[in-house]
């Protein structure tokens, strides 16, 4: 594509001014692109973590259900309403944030780990129930995992987005059209030194002959 | 496109942005292992003024490979420079602790030189991997230089 020329009075001013404008245009490209690298980095880590987490929320699912349905079959329906509307309780997560490169990421902690005590009556209940009590419970804790890294993993790729835009338009448009402005100042200044020099060559004929 | 002054202004300004932007993570002070591991919510506060949150496995983690003593040592978060090569990066480490740390997550020898520690791109995925709270990248002036 070919670079448009940026619109400067020819002085040698301007081309100093044009060569500080490359160089820091250049030392911002060099940032986004490694401010990009790293965002990349983490955008591919946090791909195979979310992989991996909704991989484990399922299996975590449907291991609890299957419990549950054991659990119920072994109770009875109504026996087992009755025992969980006793468990109910108050989730405690802590929430936060963390910054990766300029991307706040939110950060989320279930508190209080697996619980000796759920609610219901330990007499009445069987083995079945405290197993799909425990296997609910990392539900949770996978719930909570995977929203964190599902959020994370928009966040970073919004930024990567923007950042690879500044960075295409520093490295197809702003960067190119300074370098090809400078060159076409340079040329122009070779010329004129040319044409300087062809006319005191003539005034010297000139001066000479006469 | 704009011409003169307010275009290069506009330029310096996208450096400084970007420069604020990324180093906004940055922490006013870090904290030892040992006073993170007895606050209710471990947090730091950052450049910006916000929060930094600490997940509290992370710091069961790094207590679990140091002892009482390295846990005073240990400042976090441990702060990851990124150099002028882009093919590495170096830890800043105060002492020995930092440097056993990361050996130990690597799975091998590290030496620090000049207060850093260097490690290439694979090792840091799997070093960010693992202390995703409890390390902080920065990025220096001197690198775009």
């Amino acid at each position: 594509m070919p670079q448009q020329l940026i619109k400067v009075r020819p002085t040698k001013i301007e081309l100093v001014k044009l060569k500080r404008r490359l160089s820091l245009a250049e030392r911002v490209q060099k940032i986004l692109k490694d401010r990009l690298s790293i965002l990349t980095m983490e955008f591919l880590q946090a791909t195979r973590e979310t992989v991996e987490a909704k991989r484990k929320l399922v299996d975590v699912f449907s291991k609890a259900y299957k419990a549950l349905s054991i659990a119920t079959g072994y109770h009875g329906y109504i026996a087992m309403e009755k025992e969980l509307i006793a468990t109910e309780a108050d989730l405690k997560i802590v929430a936060g944030l963390r910054n990766i490169a300029g991307v706040r990421i939110p950060s989320f902690e279930l508190m209080g780990g697996e619980k000796s005590m759920r609610g219901y009556n330990l007499i009445d209940t069987s083995s079945w129930l405290d197993h799909a009590a425990q296997l609910s419970e990392r539900c949770l804790e996978a719930i909570v995992e995977l929203a964190e890294l599902q959020r994370g993993l928009e966040l970073l790729g919004m930024e990567i987005n923007r950042t690879k835009r500044i960075t295409n338009a520093l490295e197809y448009i702003i960067i190119p059209g300074l370098q090809v402005t400078i060159k076409y100042l340079n040329m122009k200044f070779e010329e004129r030194d040319r044409e300087e020099k062809g006319r005191l060559k003539r005034v010297k004929m000139l001066v000479a002959g006469g | 496109m704009p011409n003169g002054l307010p275009y290069e202004r506009m330029l310096q300004e996208c450096l400084r942005g970007e420069f604020r932007l990324v180093n906004a993570g940055l922490p006013r002070n870090q904290k030892t292992l040992s006073d993170l591991l007895h606050e209710e919510y471990p947090h730091t506060v950052c450049s910006d003024g916000s929060t930094h949150l600490f997940k509290r496995r992370e710091l069961e983690y790094l207590a679990s490979i140091v002892n009482v003593t390295e846990q005073e040592a240990l400042l976090l978060p441990m702060i990851i420079e990124l150099g002028e090569n882009q093919a590495e990066a170096a830890v800043m480490c105060q002492g020995e602790t930092e440097e056993k740390v990361i050996s130990k997550i690597l799975d091998m020898p590290v030496t620090c030189e000049q207060g850093r520690i260097r490690i290439y791109k694979p090792q840091l995925a799997l070093l960010r991997k693992i202390l995703k709270t409890t390390t902080q990248y920065v990025f220096s002036p001197k690198v775009v230089a």
